[in-house]
């Protein structure tokens, strides 16, 4: 066995995970190579010094006890205990967050971010990435030479192919694309402009979230939820398996009219 | 609206409770220790480590339908907690650079090697490398490799790291492999 070979195994080594021939053949190796021996020892002290030294941080007492109360029983509607407690505590933990860090509005806003909310925690988390995304002093990962570089280039970046059937026009181009989140999950973000406005589209799994189901809105193909949340216009649809939140500051009517072309 | 074969009607005409319906198992509260160790690591804060477990539970019984009983709920956690400490925090993290897991595999190269391996000297020295060196020098890591050095000090195995990170089986070892070259690159400025 040569180092090249034996220099990958040394964590396995160390912790029996070889098989009995392979671990002989390190064990050779280490004793007739100071190098590598050497090597196998730092990496022995440093697992040492990690696992005995490295400071713990458990969850205060308090921080456990609220969860184990808050817990939901079997049965019982859930998230109410949630949406309640930090409806309650958003202020407080607001006013301290301004004090102690002197930070943003958005994050306020994330304090106060209601889950139980259901399909309108969507809206708040779409507005929420398309501000992110405006205040990103680098929003594009790709800028745009068309939709056949953008969604090529999402390739092994996702796991999912993200479907948009609209490539950009005159009057919405198509600028560039990212990689971002959507709640839990990665999303393929394309941005659009229109004239001096920018257009979010979050592309995501769909499964396992509060879709709104109620006065939907027939557009293009499909029924979706037109919003309008602190200025934002949001448009949230489904196709597939996939969830589609396109976001702009633009009004409902021209953003409706980007949507139809999807 | 591009797929246009029909099968998002069926999905929405199945859509009888979003949420689910299964409530997570209790036994989720048996992490909290550990998902907090990992959120003040990647927060570097003790506020926004109590503020992002609580988060992680949130979403996590949010979530609930999507965990599939029998799969590993204590990595399903941290995936949670990860991924919402990327969408929250990510913003206003700083920057650490140096040892980010993008670095060129310097064991690969061998002739990178010299710069960071230890003589018996230094060896000795890190053995009394005191706790708050070491929790500053995993501080100044990336991201990524501060979880992953963490995720395997909690155990998990392989299969379950690469799922918390989003990442092929195949990758997580070499991930592992550079996190630690990075951690010993830092802890070297500390056992002079």
């Amino acid at each position: 066995m040569e180092c090249q070979e034996a220099r990958p195994l040394l964590l396995d080594y160390q912790r029996g995970q070889l098989t009995p021939a392979r671990h002989d053949e390190v064990r050779a190796h280490l004793e007739r190579c100071a190098r590598c021996a050497r090597e196998e020892a730092a990496e022995r002290a440093l697992t040492n010094l990690v696992e005995r030294n490295l400071p713990q941080y458990p969850a205060p007492l308090a921080l456990k006890r609220r969860l184990a109360a808050h817990w939901p029983a079997p049965g019982v509607a859930r998230h109410s205990w949630w949406s309640g407690w930090r409806r309650a505590l958003a202020p407080a933990v607001a006013l301290a967050a301004v004090l102690v860090a002197g930070v943003s509005l958005l994050d306020i806003e994330r304090v106060i971010w209601r889950p139980s909310d259901a399909p309108g925690a969507l809206v708040t988390e779409a507005v929420n990435d398309h501000l992110r995304l405006l205040q990103s002093e680098h929003p594009l990962e790709i800028e745009s030479g068309g939709i056949h570089q953008v969604k090529p280039w999402f390739a092994g970046r996702l796991d999912f192919a993200p479907i948009v059937g609209f490539e950009g026009d005159a009057d919405f181009p198509l600028r560039g694309g990212a990689v971002g989140y959507f709640l839990d999950r990665k999303a393929a973000v394309f941005v659009y402009s229109r004239r001096l406005h920018s257009v979010s589209l979050f592309v995501f799994r769909a499964d396992g979230l509060p879709w709104p189901t109620r006065g939907l809105q027939r557009i293009g193909g499909v029924d979706a939820s037109v919003k309008v949340a602190r200025g934002f216009s949001v448009i949230l649809w489904r196709s597939g398996e996939l969830g589609y939140a396109l976001v702009s500051d633009l009004g409902s009517r021209e953003l409706v009219e980007l949507a139809s072309k999807f | 609206m591009s797929d246009g074969n029909g099968y998002y009607r069926d999905g929405m005409a199945q859509e009888a409770e979003p949420t689910g319906t299964s409530p997570l198992p209790r036994e989720a509260l048996a992490y909290a220790d550990s998902l907090h160790n990992l959120a003040r690591y990647l927060t570097g804060d003790a506020t926004d480590a109590e503020d992002l477990v609580q988060e992680t539970y949130a979403r996590a019984l949010q979530g609930a339908a999507q965990f599939r009983p029998g799969t590993n709920l204590k990595a399903w956690l941290f995936r949670i907690l990860r991924n919402t400490f990327i969408s929250l925090y990510r913003r206003q993290r700083k920057n650490p650079t140096v040892g980010g897991l993008d670095v060129v595999d310097q064991l690969a190269n061998g002739s990178a090697e010299e710069g960071w391996f230890m003589n018996d000297i230094e060896l000795d020295r890190l053995q009394r490398v005191v706790a708050e060196e070491i929790e500053a020098a995993l501080l100044a890591l990336a991201e990524d490799a501060r979880t992953v050095i963490l995720l395997d000090l909690e155990g998990l195995t392989e299969t379950e790291v690469a799922d918390v990170l989003g990442c092929p089986v195949g990758t997580v070892k070499s991930r592992l492999s550079r996190a630690r070259a990075a951690l010993r690159v830092r802890l070297k400025d500390y056992a002079r």
